[in-house]
């Protein structure tokens, strides 16, 4: 399935990188495609585009501060979940949103 | 851009022995002073130590990020020790750590998005199982440095 999301901590400098680089790993591995936007002290980067948000199948919110754009996820299934537990149990979370989309079928 | 370029030979500190989350991050912090990233070492741990008020820095694997915004940091950079011991640490595991990686950040950071890039590219390596494995069996400053070249 195709999955995206954003990352965004408190800070900004570090839990957004590596909730960003483990979620996109844990998609990976479980076979999906994953592609994850941080929103950091540096700015937004890897920023979704509005195809990657319209084909999307779930969104991800890995997120201790308001995320900014939330709007462009309007209408679609969304998972909000503290930076941590995507730092602390990525392939768990990824089950989660698998066993989410397969309640929606 | 390499992430290399933000590591220091002179802030990365393996065989640290201290025996606790303070005498660590002091230890940390000195050689941020003494390589002048850093500009007071009292006001810059009370900062740092607001941030562990947040939240547990210890992310797991041995591995802790003490960070925060500073206005007493000069330049970014981070300090890594490498402890020969397990440390206490508040961790999203329950264990303590054996890593730690001290970040110095300015809250202006105005002039320093380069800076700021290699963070981000060097906070994301974290997330990344085989770096942390590398870490965990640095004993020297080359291994430390290897660990995140690729």
């Amino acid at each position: 399935m195709k999955i995206i999301g954003v990352a965004a901590c408190t800070v900004g400098i570090a839990h957004t990188y590596i909730a960003q680089e483990k979620l996109e790993n844990a998609g990976k591995k479980a076979g999906h495609e994953i592609s994850i936007e941080t929103q950091g002290t540096i700015g937004t980067e890897n920023e979704l585009s509005a195809k990657q948000i319209q084909e999307a199948d779930i969104v991800i919110l890995a997120a201790d501060v308001k995320v900014s754009g939330r709007d462009r996820f309007e209408g679609k299934r969304v998972i909000q979940v503290p930076t941590e537990v995507a730092v602390k149990s990525p392939n768990k979370l990824i089950k989660k949103v698998e066993e989410v989309m397969a309640q929606k079928q | 851009m390499e992430i290399t370029e933000l590591l220091n030979d002179h802030t990365i500190k393996t065989n640290m022995d201290a025996k606790s989350k303070e005498e660590a991050l002091n230890e940390l912090a000195t050689l941020l002073l003494d390589h002048e990233y850093i500009t007071d070492i009292e006001s810059f741990m009370k900062d740092i130590y607001a941030r562990e008020e947040i939240g547990q820095t210890g992310i797991g694997n041995y591995i802790a990020i003490p960070h925060g915004k500073s206005n007493f940091v000069k330049e970014i950079g981070v300090a890594i020790g490498i402890n020969k011991s397990e440390i206490p640490w508040e961790s999203l595991d329950g264990n303590g750590v054996k890593v730690i990686i001290l970040f110095a950040v300015g809250n202006d950071n105005e002039g320093a998005q380069n800076h700021l890039k290699l963070l981000s590219m060097f906070a994301r390596k974290l997330g990344n199982d085989e770096v942390i494995e590398k870490l965990l069996l640095s004993e020297k400053t080359a291994d430390v440095k290897e660990a995140f070249a690729n």
